[in-house]
């Protein structure tokens, strides 16, 4: 077989007739791994797209989690305290109704010495026009 | 009249400032002006509040190692003097100094003091000392630029608080669970007393009442008279009382604690009580009118509050205090409703008389009850009016500075001054007013009582003052009847009631006791009625004067009350018309009526309608009733009126004294005698003697058995001796003993003892006066008939 003389010089025509300096098939080949290489590439970050929305998600599940736990848990404290709360508050407001009592009991003996007094008019009155 | 105010209720209004506040608990705090506050607290700063335009600003940031624990300003009067602004005011802090702070903040002077912290520091009232106490259990007294004077007191255990003595002359402090009061005068005695079952935290001594106040660990505060007698403990609160202070004008004071802010009276009662959520009162401050009260907030927080619902009655209008500038007025006869506003804040208010008085920090507004619309106004030169007294023509203002009478018309009548006068420790009880005069106590000398001429300002008289033999505790001027009659009801120490005459010409004033136990007393403000707590009843005397007249009689005047209707120590508030309203110790009110029937008797005595008088009496059938006729009668000269009053009292010996009066030949005499009658020998010994009646007063010593006067007229008038010896004679005759008396021994020698020229000489003697009598009717008539 002839050797093309082309060849050996290592130029190669391909199938357009455009001279090359690579066998056609090795440019082929090379071709077809940029294009897998390629390919590869895509997926791979359409891959760690893919994860990283999955960890972002993850995360805030987690941080919806650890709030919902510190509310959990806040709620249950409250829940706790509010009895306390409620004692606290009931012991203000019996002090405030002791006030209040001892209020009522100033106005009592003021309206009964107010009583005795009217009485007292009430009396000398009569007393005044039986007399004339 | 005891007190023209009248205060029923009061509340506390709650005001947060949240424009800023300090970020750690507030340590202390005090007021410059009555809108001014500076505050010190842990986070080094102090702060200024000012109340007009709500402003907090930053004045200084003390360095890191000051933690502030009490503060007082340097006091506002000095001397006399007044400054308008207090300008530098003492710090003491936890590592052991205290630092005088001027106004802008800077400290002036730091001094060492006390191992520890130094836990309180105190001016006197004069400003020429402090005090400070601390951890290490010291007291220690410095002169006013922080140079030590002495250690006053050295005890075991921390000293928490310190208060001066109204004068200034004596230390309160605590002691554990003790309280100590310690005079300054190295000799004099100290006073201790347990006070609390825990720990006292704080003290506080009113320079008006002179009251103490304590509060501790067992949740309880306390009031205690200085003496050291507990007039008060409250029930236990449910935190220990952390702070407390008396309003300067020493009618309530305020306790701090827990949460808690609780207004009482100076009687220990709770007006009003607050629950803020403020966490520890750490310190109280009131302004120096009274009105407003700050709180230093263990969050970080000042609070603010005001003294609202203040409420004056008089007959029927009710006055409210319902804004700090506003006031209604609500006529209960038909429901009307007045709104009075004011410029500034109402700091004293008086209802009394058909007269309305307020004093604002600035002007003072009169209102009369029948226009509210249209008050008159003038400015007034001093601030803060501590006192209002009113009486029916005018009404006095006490402020720092003094005393002043205005008319209600708005002038100024008289400014009363005397020597060393302490106008702001003036109170309702020392000093009284009535049309024509003004009575104080005074401040140097308890026991001395000045009066003042209204009109004039001057001393009444010849200008002596009273001077009662023990300290004087409350005095009262009745109101009624002409400025000669004037009396004065006092309460001494040993709580004995006196009765007085303000205006004495000449002579010593007549002092006479009218009641024991009496704990305080009030005039009527329409008749001369005085009534009082005497032993817990209320007793009325329907005629005090009869003291001066026939004091047998007094019993028979006085009209007590069943002690059943009141409990503890009620107190007068107010004596008007027949309504006497009371106070107890629980602070209710109560009202107890007095029968009219006494207030129209005096109104017919002092306008002479005797007629009427006897009517009325018999109308009645009341024996104090008929005994007040009697002495009225008897101290207005109406013979047949107050004999027929002695019968209906069934005092017959009186009635023939008086028909011997009546009997008299001459008018001297019976003036005489009815001064006898009243047991005044002295007077009725000068009248005869200025009528030329020699004879006659020689016999009235005789019958007095006052031998040796008797003897000595004779002598000086060489007249009667022998009547005289004649009537010793008899006597010592009728008794059986022997002539010792030098003098009658002597005389007795060169006269001789004839009986009938004696009476011969007596027959004479009394046709002689008739005749004068008689010629001096004639000429009287005669004059008239001219």
């Amino acid at each position: 077989m002839a050797k093309d003389p082309l060849a050996e010089a290592g130029f190669h025509f391909d199938e357009v007739n455009k001279l090359r300096v690579l066998e056609p098939d090795v440019s082929q080949s090379t071709a077809e791994l940029k294009e897998e290489c390629r390919e590869f590439v895509d997926k791979i970050g359409q891959f760690q797209k893919i994860v990283g929305g999955l960890i972002s998600t993850v995360d805030g599940l987690a941080k919806e989690a650890e709030t919902e736990k510190m509310k959990a848990i806040g709620a249950r404290n409250l829940l706790t305290s509010v009895a306390k709360q409620r004692e606290e508050h009931q012991q203000l407001l019996k002090g405030l109704i002791a006030e209040k009592k001892m209020q009522l009991e100033r106005y009592r003996v003021e309206y009964e010495a107010l009583s005795r007094v009217e009485a007292e008019q009430s009396e000398f009155i009569n007393q005044f026009i039986l007399q004339k | 009249m005891q007190s023209a105010e009248f205060v029923i209720f009061v509340l506390f209004f709650i005001i947060f400032l949240n424009t800023s506040s300090h970020k750690d608990l507030v340590s202390c705090l005090g007021w410059t002006t009555a809108d001014e506050l500076y505050s010190c607290s842990d986070d080094h700063q102090i702060l200024k509040w000012n109340l007009v335009n709500n402003e907090t600003n930053v004045v200084v940031k003390l360095s890191e190692d000051i933690y502030p624990l009490d503060m007082h300003w340097f006091p506002k009067t000095v001397g006399g003097k007044r400054q308008t602004q207090a300008e530098i005011f003492v710090l003491t802090s936890t590592d052991g100094k205290f630092h005088l702070v001027s106004k802008m903040g800077r400290i002036e002077k730091s001094v060492d003091a006390h191992k520890g912290a130094v836990l309180a520091g105190r001016w006197n009232y004069d400003g020429t000392a402090l005090v400070t106490a601390g951890e290490d259990g010291l007291i220690k007294i410095w002169s006013k630029v922080g140079m030590l004077r002495s250690t006053l007191a050295n005890q075991g255990s921390p000293v928490y608080s310190v208060a001066w003595g109204p004068d200034s002359d004596r230390i309160l402090y605590t002691s554990g669970v003790q309280l100590t009061i310690k005079p300054l005068q190295p000799s004099a005695k100290v006073m201790q007393w347990k006070a609390h079952d825990g720990l006292v935290l704080k003290v506080d001594w009113n320079s008006v009442n002179s009251l103490i106040l304590s509060g501790g660990e067992d949740c309880k505060y306390k009031v205690w008279d200085s003496f050291g007698r507990l007039l008060h403990s409250s029930s236990p609160h449910d935190y220990p009382v952390t702070s407390l202070s008396w309003a300067p004008d020493g009618e309530m004071f305020a306790v701090g604690s827990f949460n808690t802010l609780r207004l009482c009276d100076k009687t220990g009662w709770s007006y009003a009580v607050e629950k803020p959520h403020t966490g520890s009162l750490f310190s109280l401050a009131w302004s120096a009118d009274s009105t407003q009260l700050a709180g230093a907030c263990g969050n970080g927080h000042v609070i603010f509050a005001h003294v609202l619902e203040q409420c004056w009655e008089w007959k029927n209008f009710v006055i409210t205090l319902t804004k700090r500038r506003s006031m209604q007025v609500t006529n209960v006869m038909n429901d009307a409703v007045d709104i009075l506003d004011f410029r500034d804040p109402v700091i004293k208010a008086s209802l009394a008389f058909a007269h309305l008085v307020v004093a604002t920090s600035l002007q003072c507004y009169v209102y009369s009850s029948r226009n509210w619309n249209t008050p008159l106004i003038f400015d007034l030169k001093e601030g803060t009016v501590s006192l209002i007294l009113q009486a029916e023509k005018h009404f006095l203002l006490v402020d720092g500075a003094g005393l002043y009478v205005f008319s209600y018309e708005g002038r100024l009548i008289s400014s009363p001054k005397f020597l060393d006068m302490r106008a702001d420790s003036l109170n309702a009880q020392v000093i009284s007013l009535c049309d024509d005069t003004i009575a104080i106590r005074d401040n140097r000398d308890e026991k001395v009582i000045l009066f003042f001429d209204v009109l004039t300002g001057k001393a009444v008289g010849d200008g002596n003052p009273l001077t009662h033999k023990l300290e004087v505790v409350e005095i009262a001027l009745d109101q009624c009847g002409p400025a000669t009659d004037r009396k004065i009801a006092l309460i001494d120490k040993n709580r004995d009631l006196y009765l007085a005459s303000v205006r004495h010409f000449g002579r010593e004033t007549k002092i006479c006791k009218i009641g024991t136990m009496v704990d305080n007393i009030a005039w009527n403000d329409a008749a001369n009625i005085l009534c009082g707590i005497q032993d817990n009843q209320l007793t009325v005397w329907c005629y005090p004067s009869v003291v001066f007249t026939d004091k047998e009689l007094l019993p028979k005047t006085l009209h007590i009350r069943d002690s059943s209707e009141f409990n503890s120590a009620p107190r007068i508030l107010n004596f008007s018309g027949t309504k006497v309203t009371l106070r107890q110790g629980d602070g209710s009110l109560v009202y107890s009526s007095v029968p009219p029937y006494i207030a129209l008797l005096h109104e017919y005595c002092s306008s002479a309608r005797w007629e009427d008088a006897l009517c009325l009496c018999r109308l009645v059938k009341d024996q104090s009733l008929w005994a007040c006729l009697a002495s009225m009668a008897m101290a207005n000269r109406e013979l047949t009126t107050a004999e027929m009053a002695y019968g209906a009292i069934g005092e017959l010996p009186r009635v023939e004294y008086i028909s011997m009066i009546k009997e008299q030949p001459s008018k001297e005499s019976a003036l005489a005698h009815m001064l006898l009658f009243s047991g005044q020998v002295q007077e009725a010994e000068s009248a005869l003697l200025q009528a030329g009646l020699i004879y006659q007063a020689i016999q009235v010593n005789i019958d007095l058995f006052n031998w040796e006067r008797a003897l000595e007229l004779a002598v000086k008038h060489k007249t009667h001796v022998d009547t005289v010896l004649a009537h010793r004679e008899k006597f010592l005759q009728k008794f059986g003993k022997k002539e010792t008396n030098k003098r009658f021994l002597h005389y007795s020698e060169g006269v001789d003892v004839n009986w009938e020229n004696i009476r011969a000489k007596i027959e004479m003697e009394l046709s002689k006066e008739r005749e004068k009598a008689a010629n001096a009717s004639v000429r009287s008539n005669g004059a008239s008939y001219r």
